[in-house]
């Protein structure tokens, strides 16, 4: 039955991606037809709202909009305009504030919605002077996956773990944590007050190890599979992180004793921290070694939804629920950077190998790759899950993308309240998607409990993807 | 083994594990339990979606419910998915926060709410065990709540009575929901009213007791009676129907009413009432020297027909729709658009034309502000640069229908049956209202765009098309709604619109509401005397809306004229109309009859001379928006600064500037001296008691009492033609309460 299942999501998938590919193509030719450029759309916006102070006889903070070449050049203050960022463009910012003091054209109405649109479209589709010209080139995206740790053999898988009495739960507990090992044939499940460890080729339990503390939210491997770190709790009694051998299923520290489950952990490369959040909105770093606490990271204003070290250890990126991230120095706890740009509670946080990209998803349906060295969003998806729309539905539909997580080679694969597993090339573009629904699509729809996939994570050296869900269940993908 | 070895067994037999699951699901079955008809009214019932906890707009210690449950799908989505397995945890059901931060395991701000061992805790507890589903298909929704009784009447305090609530619902099944009602009292000092539903008296009084149950809120009255075996009902002639019904109310209440008033009292007061000034020397003599039974009668209609009573209530209409003039264009309202406005409405008012053609007009009509006075609605209501739909929906139904509809922009009115349906499809009835540039600057015309899309939910962004407030269907597509509005609003049927001009009329000469205040309306803000307001709603329906008629019946009442002098059983009663209310002179009546009295008159800036305080309105030499006294005297005496059209802008509250301002400042003091009445009396060489005497009667519509008398000789003495002493004396009179308020 298995198999026959997966079959057809290969053969779902296969037709996803074609449609995919069909309906890009399509966008794109409409695109080329209106290309939006300089001379013939944006100077009028100009022209009407921005020369007064921002012109030839004019130039407020040093910029001049009234020719395409001092655009681009930028005013005192560096460049406004950034190739297909638009997000990312001072200029689209400053007429796009919310708050009226800091907006474009001062003390005026904001501009009308379709300008906003068409000066977006303009810097998207690459700023383009006139119609004959070609656009603005892009940053490129200079990624070079960085080499496993350097560790060889394969992964330690865990040995003879001893039974555990079985635990009489009212239903399937919901898979709210999932880690893959990052050296083959491993994964752990979060289960009520255990966890579980899968064999990702035979995908059966191996073995499992008590989680006494309550619930696990986060599962962690270390870079060389040998360690994970649970943590979780019990809701408003009590969260603390556990960090075990995985091969003899032993705990080897006990970490924080938090009055709320923890939500939000991660284990520094180095393996000599840990870092927690919650809903205490502080970050606390304790030391492995001896679980004392080393550093309270305060800037956050809701609860902690994720934190996640670096790959290269240098940095410490959290993020909270009403969708602030914030990069701080892994070492010395300073601030570096916010990272602004999300509307809603921040679901996950991902780094790619690298270290260069930083990937966040949110209940506000958007996913950002955001470039760390310089702070701001690479790439931008927003409606990344987007729902189907029952008909007769208005208005606001839950859309949040709930999970994130980078394969060695850089690709994303994300899980959301439109049931669906969608995989992003390393460059953002979607590469494939498909929903954990499966055929059951149809009848899930009359059943009153809705199921959504709450984790999905590269597995087995990146050829398979395994996600779980809100009821308990969990789901295997072949990757191509 | 395991049970994620059993659970992976359910991965592979998902299919089949779908199917099973189907099976066991479906439609709602009695004992399966709702989200929606089980779980929502225990989070209403507990607190957890009132105001100040989780239903608060951002939610408390984030975690946020809509206010009362106006959103049930919002709300289970928060409760159930938010944050999978924390709130609701379908595999260890007894571990869910929901259950224990309400039951008070764990720290919760709001408390403890119930206990483990309550019906509500094991009502969320099967809800969450069955994996917390969602409703599917048509849950039945309660259609009315129903209180055991109406009226719960106690001889003495202490008693107790027990109230039961019963919810129908849309499958015209029912339920007891007792256990799951709120209340509420709205006097806590005559009966109080348990979480139980359990009434207890507490003092002598009328009041009522409320139980909310979704969105409704019904009421129940309560009577106390006073513990005075030897009562005897005094059984005072009545008038008309009015006094029938008062009295019936008073009788049941034990409370006797106050004597009749004497003639002079009743002349001050119908005078007052009707012609917005003190009597004059020469109409006080003739009413006390008049022999006839009916002269009271005669008066009152002498009053109707007279101007003043046309230019006061234009004045009163004029302040609650809010006329202000400005000179700034796009707010539409120049002070030619403002003088316009006021002209037809005194027009209407003089030719006594009914009160629901009148507003009909007004809510119907299209065209310029200039010229068209009635259009003169929609700029003035809402004093803004832009029509503002919402708000003008607000407005206008808390003017013509006395409801305050706004709190349902937000969430369902949480003390009536106004729920955001019917506040949206009413403001679609002005989404298309729009203004354009007329023929010169000043000038806006006013029309309907009828391809103006309607209001959307703010829910759901559902379009909801115009439908009248309570009305089942929207209005019919094509032509310009406002027809359909007009016509629904002013049809003698709509006992909302009739009974709310019988209310404001009531109060205008009564000095209070039968409901009060009188344009909030509500379920939980009944009549005092709900026969009496059908009585004077049905009345004007009679009386094809005749704004006079209705004015006429109210005047010729014994309860009109009763004196402001308590009595031992009605000295405690405020709202029973036992005796007339103590009201001080609005402050325009006020200046007109310090300028009757004196002789001396006021002008006003921009109007020409002889113009009364009550013909001013404020005109601004800009935009009109916000609050315009105008003049600073009526900001002193609290008259309306049409900034809102809620009644509460006209401020009845005597205070120490308005003392001050009578003792010290230009509006007495300055006319005094320019008189000439003091003058002329000493010419004419009365004597002394008799010069008192005409100041007394012309001031106070009164003779001095022998006591007055004799002290205000002894205070002249011997200097009988020094004019100083008898302008003391009639600044005396001027400042005295007797002449500043109405009784």
């Amino acid at each position: 039955m298995t198999t026959k299942r997966l079959t057809l999501h290969t053969k779902r998938t296969a037709r996803c991606t074609m449609m995919l590919l069909l309906f890009f193509a399509i966008e794109a030719n409409g695109d080329e037809k209106i290309s939006v450029n300089y001379d013939d759309h944006i100077a009028p916006i100009f022209r009407k709202h921005c020369f007064q102070c921002h012109g030839e006889s004019k130039q407020e903070a040093g910029l001049n909009l009234a020719s395409f070449a001092t655009s681009i050049k930028g005013g005192s203050g560096g460049e406004v305009l950034i190739p297909e960022r638009s997000n990312g463009s001072r200029l689209f910012q400053a007429i796009t504030a919310e708050d009226p003091a800091e907006r474009m054209p001062p003390n005026n109405d904001p501009l009308p919605a379709d300008d906003v649109a068409m000066i977006r479209k303009w810097i998207d589709t690459g700023l383009k002077e006139n119609r004959g010209s070609a656009a603005v080139p892009a940053r490129k995206m200079n990624f070079v996956p960085s080499a496993k740790a350097a560790v060889d053999g394969p992964a330690p898988l865990p040995e003879n773990l001893p039974a555990l009495p079985s635990i009489k739960l009212n239903r399937p507990f919901p898979v709210l944590a999932v880690a893959a090992s990052p050296r083959g044939e491993l994964a752990a499940i979060a289960n009520y007050e255990r966890i579980d460890f899968i064999n990702t080729v035979t995908r059966t339990v191996i073995g499992s190890v008590p989680f006494p503390e309550g619930e696990p939210h986060v599962l962690r491997f270390n870079s060389s599979g040998t360690v994970l770190l649970a943590a979780g709790g019990r809701p408003v009694q009590h969260g603390s992180a556990v960090l075990y051998n995985v091969k003899m299923g032993s705990r080897l520290a006990e970490i924080g004793n938090e009055t709320d489950a923890i939500m939000a952990a991660d284990i520094s490369p180095d393996e000599k921290f840990v870092a927690v959040g919650g809903s205490g909105r502080a970050i606390k770093v304790f030391s492995t070694s001896d679980g004392t606490l080393q550093q309270t990271l305060v800037k956050h204003t809701d609860w902690i939804t994720a934190v996640a070290y670096s790959p290269d250890g240098k940095l410490l990126a959290s993020a909270d629920r009403v969708g602030n991230i914030h990069l701080w120095d892994a070492t010395s706890g300073g601030v570096v950077l916010p990272l602004s740009e999300h509307k809603g509670a921040i679901k996950a946080l991902a780094w790619r190998s690298d270290s260069q990209i930083l990937a966040s998803c949110g209940e506000d349906g958007l996913i950002v790759w955001w470039e760390i060295s310089k702070g701001w969003p690479a790439i931008s998806k927003p409606e990344a899950h987007p729902p189907v729309r029952p008909a007769g539905m208005y208005g606001k539909i839950a859309n949040g993308v709930l999970d994130a997580s980078f394969s060695t080679a850089g690709e994303l694969v994300t899980c959301g309240r439109d049931g669906q597993i969608r995989i992003w090339s390393a460059d953002g573009s979607p590469k494939a998607s498909y929903s954990i629904l499966g055929e059951s699509t149809k009848l899930n729809q009359k059943r009153s409990v809705r199921i959504v996939p709450l984790r999905s994570v590269f597995a087995n050296g990146d050829q398979q993807i395994l996600a779980g869900d809100s009821a308990g269940q969990l789901h295997w993908q072949n990757v191509q | 083994m395991t049970n994620r070895v059993q659970c992976f067994r359910f991965v592979r037999c998902f299919s089949v594990g779908c199917l099973l699951t189907i099976l066991c699901a479906g439609d709602l079955v009695a004992d399966e339990i709702s989200f929606r008809r089980d779980v929502m009214p225990i989070l209403f019932r507990a607190g957890c979606n009132a105001g100040t906890c989780h239903g608060s707009a951002r939610g408390k210690d984030g975690f946020m419910l809509s206010l009362f449950g106006y959103d049930a799908s919002g709300d289970y989505e928060r409760v159930v998915n938010e944050i999978p397995g924390r709130r609701v945890n379908p595999a260890v059901p007894e571990q869910s926060l929901l259950l224990l931060k309400a039951t008070g395991a764990v720290p919760h701000s709001g408390g403890k709410l119930f206990s483990k061992d309550s019906e509500y805790h094991q009502t969320l507890l099967q809800w969450i065990a069955a994996g917390a589903p969602d409703d599917t298909g048509d849950v039945p929704v309660t259609t009315s709540v129903v209180l055991s009784k109406e009226r719960y009447l106690f001889k003495a305090s202490r008693l107790e009575e027990a109230a039961t609530v019963t919810a129908h619902a849309s499958d015209g099944s029912s339920r007891d929901v007792t256990r799951l009602a709120r209340y509420f009292s709205n006097n806590e000092s005559v009966a109080r009213i348990d979480v139980n539903g359990n009434i207890t008296a507490v003092g002598p009084g009328d009041t009522h007791v409320f139980a909310r149950f979704s969105r409704f809120t019904v009421g129940a009255e309560v009577i106390v009676l006073p513990e005075n075996d030897n009562f005897a009902w005094p059984d005072p002639p009545k008038a008309n129907y009015i006094d029938q019904l008062v009295f019936d109310r008073l009788q049941k209440l034990r409370i006797a009413p106050s004597e009749l008033c004497d003639d002079a009292t009743f002349l001050r007061r119908v005078t007052l009432d009707l012609a917005a000034r003190t009597p004059t020397l020469e109409e006080f003599q003739a009413f006390t020297a008049d022999n006839r039974p009916d002269k009271r009668a005669i008066r009152i209609d002498q009053l109707l027909a007279d101007d003043a009573f046309t230019d006061y209530w234009t004045a009163l209409w004029a302040e609650q729709l809010r006329i202000i003039g400005g000179n700034y264009a796009p707010d539409a309202t120049d002070i030619k658009a403002a003088d316009a406005f006021y002209s037809w409405i005194h027009k209407q008012i003089e030719s006594g034309r009914p009160m629901n053609e009148f507003v009909a007009e007004m809510v119907d009509s299209s065209g310029s502000n200039l010229t068209n006075g009635p259009v003169n609605l929609y700029t003035m209501l809402v004093h803004k640069p832009q029509f503002d739909p919402k708000a003008f929906a607000a407005d206008f139904s808390q003017v013509f229908l006395g409801v305050q509809i706004q709190c349902a922009e937000c969430h369902n009115h949480p003390f009536d049956r106004w729920t955001q349906d019917d506040y949206y499809s009413f403001v679609s009835f002005f989404t298309g209202m729009k203004r354009k540039s007329g023929v010169e600057p000043r000038e806006r015309r006013i029309y309907c765009d009828l391809s103006a899309p309607p209001a959307r939910h703010i829910v759901d962004g559902r379009p909801m098309p115009a439908k009248v407030l309570g009305g089942i269907n929207p209005v019919s597509a094509g032509g310009d709604p406002r027809t359909t509005l007009a016509s629904w609003l002013t049809a003698p049927e709509n006992e909302l619109f009739s009974r709310n001009l019988a209310n404001r009329i009531w109060a205008q000469l009564m000095g209070r509401g039968i409901i009060e205040p009188v344009d909030d309306v509500r379920a939980s803000n009944p009549p005092v005397n709900g026969p009496l307001l059908d009585a004077l709603s049905q009345r004007l329906v009679e009386v094809k809306f005749d704004l006079r008629s209705l004015v006429r019946d109210i005047c010729n009442s014994r309860t009109y004229q009763l004196s402001a002098k308590p009595n031992d059983s009605n000295q405690r009663d405020t709202r029973q109309f036992s005796h007339a209310h103590l009201r001080r002179l609005r402050a325009d009546v006020l200046m007109d009859s310090v300028v009757m009295v004196t002789g001396v008159d006021r002008r006003f800036n921009g109007f020409p001379e002889g113009t009364k305080a009550i013909e001013y309105y404020p005109r601004e030499a800009g935009d009109t928006e916000g609050p315009h006294f105008g003049d600073p005297f009526f900001a002193t005496f609290g008259r309306s600064s049409r900034g809102t059209v809620c009644a509460c802008e006209t401020k009845k509250e005597p205070t120490l500037s308005q003392t001050l301002h009578l003792a010290v400042g230009d509006t007495v003091r300055d006319r005094i001296s320019a008189n000439a009445h003091i003058a002329r009396l000493l010419e004419s060489k009365l004597p002394p008691d008799e010069i008192i005497e005409q100041l007394y009667i012309r001031t106070l519509c009164r003779r001095p009492t022998p006591f007055e008398q004799t002290a205000l000789k002894e205070l002249i003495g011997e200097n009988v033609s020094d004019p100083q002493a008898y302008e003391d004396i009639f600044w005396s009179l001027l400042n005295s309460t007797e002449f500043v308020f109405n009784h």
